[in-house]
């Protein structure tokens, strides 16, 4: 976490630098499948990733959370921006420097079927990565391979199994044992536990904290479940078609969020107890969802806004710091002014607020 | 709901065993459970616990071999479909039970496009001309919140995000009004406000169309939110069955205790290490003839291990498949 990786009053070290990343899908049709407009999956997303930190991205289905973290691990070919890891461009890098820099980050996979092999048992899939980028012993593959189970709960009975003789939640924690398989240091999590119950859940929501704790692991987590956003997020990002419109401090998201799309989103948040739930009020959003391939003039959340004003449908806001660590893309949540003595107090409160970011 | 009208769907003593190289693996053992009309069940339940092979079981679709379906009814509308045959339980699956996969991208088929499937069951069991089935899935994806909807049905399933993927598994499902919606974990890749969105309209088809619905979830904010009834599974059994207010008031069974605890609070920061169930789930090679929870269990004793307890009633709605027999909490 982050105080074990930033001792004393260091400002914490930029991991990955995310830089007006843009990623359009081409629309092509007719009969000549020509091109004739863009998906605008992620478009002109700005923020940073500290070494140490869980930063969570949430939003809604379809905003573009899977896109803007398979591209910054590059398996897409970026269409703008740069994402600088460790102070290397990797959409610079050439065939084999990206091949080397692989093992360092990792992915787990939203759709854990669709990036399994199914002709491959459980021991090949998770000993893959070890294969090609170690030199390890046949022996001393198969202990990794069974620490790596046992670290997801996996009982090692199962290991010569296919997928297909798994549940969903227990196919979802081979590709987590994969992505542990090399140690590496930055891991995009994407949706990691959606198909888990809550106690593996619990089980591999530990498992990724001590790992952080020992190894100083830097994570993207990608999840719309917003109460283990909670639990394990420092900061949280909040995205809504293709655009980050506010990255605050967790408690202070949760707490008092600033930006209309937040507040409606944690507003809906189902709670485990049927009297709460027969009583909760939410905000419910009216008006069209407007599509990534074409989105509206002026500030993307405009159509839905139930805040809306006449100049929100002519100006795109820029996503600014509003408070200390608090970066807000909204005309009406304006840059409070600091009074003396007041950011003193935020940042001693907690380690994962963080002050500046640029 | 009405106690006293009769089930839509019946399931009693249902029984499936995979056989492997490495031996029979029971994933389902002596399953029972009803559902009436307009009535929603949620199944709860651990990984690995047979939820999904229970459903995928009485509706015929897991491949035999190596699935074998060796005992049970599976009563629906009064007639027993599973001994019908492929072709009668093909219509079945299409026009009376909707079912919504827990494997979008699986369940999709990749090389057509999603308008394609979604307007398959409505030309198939509809009889709608193609015109109609387009108009009518253009409708269907766009009440499940997807923006573009008429443009989008040109697309394939690669191009939708796995929350719209989801989506159109709830489309095609829905698609001929079935009498019974069999939705497993339906929306673990939707964020809340599309989940409420969809849980609304879903509460709306019950109340219209009287839609009777089993809903496999992890999320026990969504059960409290949206069941009648829950069903509790552990080790390819049913250990606890109660009505929602029940099941989270006075929970028996030591494994839906310790369900309950794990949950993590919105309020709850990471100071807190998250609760697990300690100990590993059972590996489900042989017949039962113990408790499956026994080795996980703190309550334990001599007899757990001798007799795998049967499910008793320990008040209205409410049974259980425990020996330990605790004072109720509100007794
Ligand atoms: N083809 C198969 N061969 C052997 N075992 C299988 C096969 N399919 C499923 N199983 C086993 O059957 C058990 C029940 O699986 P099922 O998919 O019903 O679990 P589930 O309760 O739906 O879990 P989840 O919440 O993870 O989806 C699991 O232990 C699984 O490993
Ligand atoms: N390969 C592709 N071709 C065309 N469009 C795509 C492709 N991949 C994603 N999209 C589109 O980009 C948008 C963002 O998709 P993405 O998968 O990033 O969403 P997401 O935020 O991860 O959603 P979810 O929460 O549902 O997983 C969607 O409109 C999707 O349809
Ligand atoms: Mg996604
Ligand atoms: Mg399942």
């Amino acid at each position: 976490m982050l105080d074990a990786a930033t001792p004393g009053t260091d400002k914490p070290r930029k991991l990955v630098e995310i830089t007006d990343l843009k990623m359009h899908f081409p629309i092509r049709s007719g009969l000549l499948r020509r091109h004739t407009g863009d998906i605008k999956a992620v478009d002109g997303v700005t923020f940073d990733i500290y070494e140490g930190e869980t930063l969570g991205l949430v939003g809604e289905s379809g905003c573009g959370k899977s896109t803007c973290g398979r591209a910054i691990l590059r398996l897409y070919e970026v269409t703008g921006g740069s994402v600088v890891i460790e102070g290397r461009d990797i959409a610079a890098l050439g065939p084999e420097e990206l091949r080397k820099t692989r093992p360092t980050m990792q992915m787990v996979f939203q759709d854990p079927q669709a990036s399994l092999n199914p002709r491959m048992t459980v021991a090949d899939i998770i000993g893959e990565p070890l294969n090609e980028h170690t030199t390890l012993s046949s022996k001393e593959k198969l202990a990794r391979i069974y620490e790596l189970m046992d670290q997801v709960g996996l009982n090692r009975a199962f290991a010569n199994r296919y997928p297909h003789e798994f549940s969903g939640g227990q196919r979802q924690r081979i590709g987590i044992a994969r992505a542990l398989a090399l140690n590496p240091k930055f891991i995009v999590c994407d949706e990691p536990i959606a198909a888990l119950d809550v106690s593996i859940q619990a089980q591999v929501v530990n498992l990724l904290e001590d790992l952080q704790d020992k190894l100083g692991l830097t994570y993207l987590f990608i999840s719309h479940d917003l109460s283990m956003v909670r639990h394990i997020a420092d900061r949280v990002a909040v995205m809504y078609l293709g655009r980050i419109v506010e990255l605050s401090p967790r408690d202070d998201l949760y707490e008092d969020p600033l930006h209309p799309y937040a507040k409606a989103l944690l507003s809906a948040v189902p709670e485990p107890d049927p009297a709460h739930e027969a009583v909760r009020q939410r905000i419910i959003l009216q008006g069209d969802v407007p599509s990534p391939a074409n989105p509206p003039k002026g500030c993307n959340f405009c159509t839905r806004c139930p805040e809306v004003q006449p100049l929100c449908h002519q100006q795109d806001p820029d996503l600014i710091e509003v408070r200390p660590g608090r970066y807000v893309a909204c005309h009406f949540v304006k840059p409070e002014k600091p009074t003396a003595g007041s950011t003193g107090g935020i940042e001693a409160k907690e380690r994962n607020q963080q002050g500046e970011r640029r | 709901m009405p106690d006293g009208a009769a089930p839509v769907l019946d399931v009693r003593d249902l029984k499936t065993v995979f056989r492997t190289r490495g031996g029979e693996v029971h994933a389902v053992n002596s399953v029972s459970f009803d559902l009436r009309p307009g009535e929603l069940l949620g199944v709860v339940g651990e990984s690995g616990s047979g939820k999904s092979v229970t459903m995928m079981s009485l509706i015929g679709l897991l491949p035999s071999p190596p699935a074998e379906v060796r005992d049970g009814e599976v009563i629906l509308q009064g007639r027993d479909i599973l001994r019908a045959s492929p072709e009668e339980l093909r219509t079945i699956r299409g026009a009376k039970i909707g079912f919504i996969f827990q494997d979008p991208m699986t369940s999709l088929n990749p090389v057509f496009t999603v308008g394609n499937q979604i307007m398959e069951p409505l030309r198939v069991h509809l009889g709608m001309t193609k015109a109609q089935a387009e108009v009518r899935a253009a409708e269907l994806l766009d009440l499940v919140g997807i923006p573009d909807a008429k443009r989008r049905l040109k697309d394939y399933p690669h191009q939708f995000s796995g929350g719209m993927r989801q989506r159109v598994m709830i489309a095609i499902a829905l698609a001929c009004d079935p009498a019974v919606l069999i939705a497993d974990e339906p929306t673990t890749a939707l964020d809340v406000t599309i989940q409420a969105q969809i849980l609304e309209l879903v509460k709306e088809l019950r109340k219209k169309l009287g839609m009777a619905i089993v809903w496999i979830t992890h999320d026990l904010g969504v059960i409290a939110g949206i069941a009648d009834r829950v069903m509790v599974m552990y080790g390819g059994q049913v250990v606890e069955q109660a009505t929602v207010k029940e099941l989270f008031g006075n929970p028996r069974h030591p494994y839906t205790r310790a369900l309950l605890k794990t949950v993590p609070s919105l309020s709850g920061g990471r100071a807190s290490r998250l609760q697990v169930i300690e100990g590993q789930p059972p590996i489900l090679t042989s017949d039962p003839t113990a408790c499956p929870f026994r080795m996980r269990c703190a309550y334990a004793f001599d007899r757990c291990a001798r007799e795998n307890p049967r499910r008793r009633p320990v008040g209205p709605g409410h049974d259980v498949a425990c020996h330990w027999d605790p004072e109720p909490a509100h007794a």
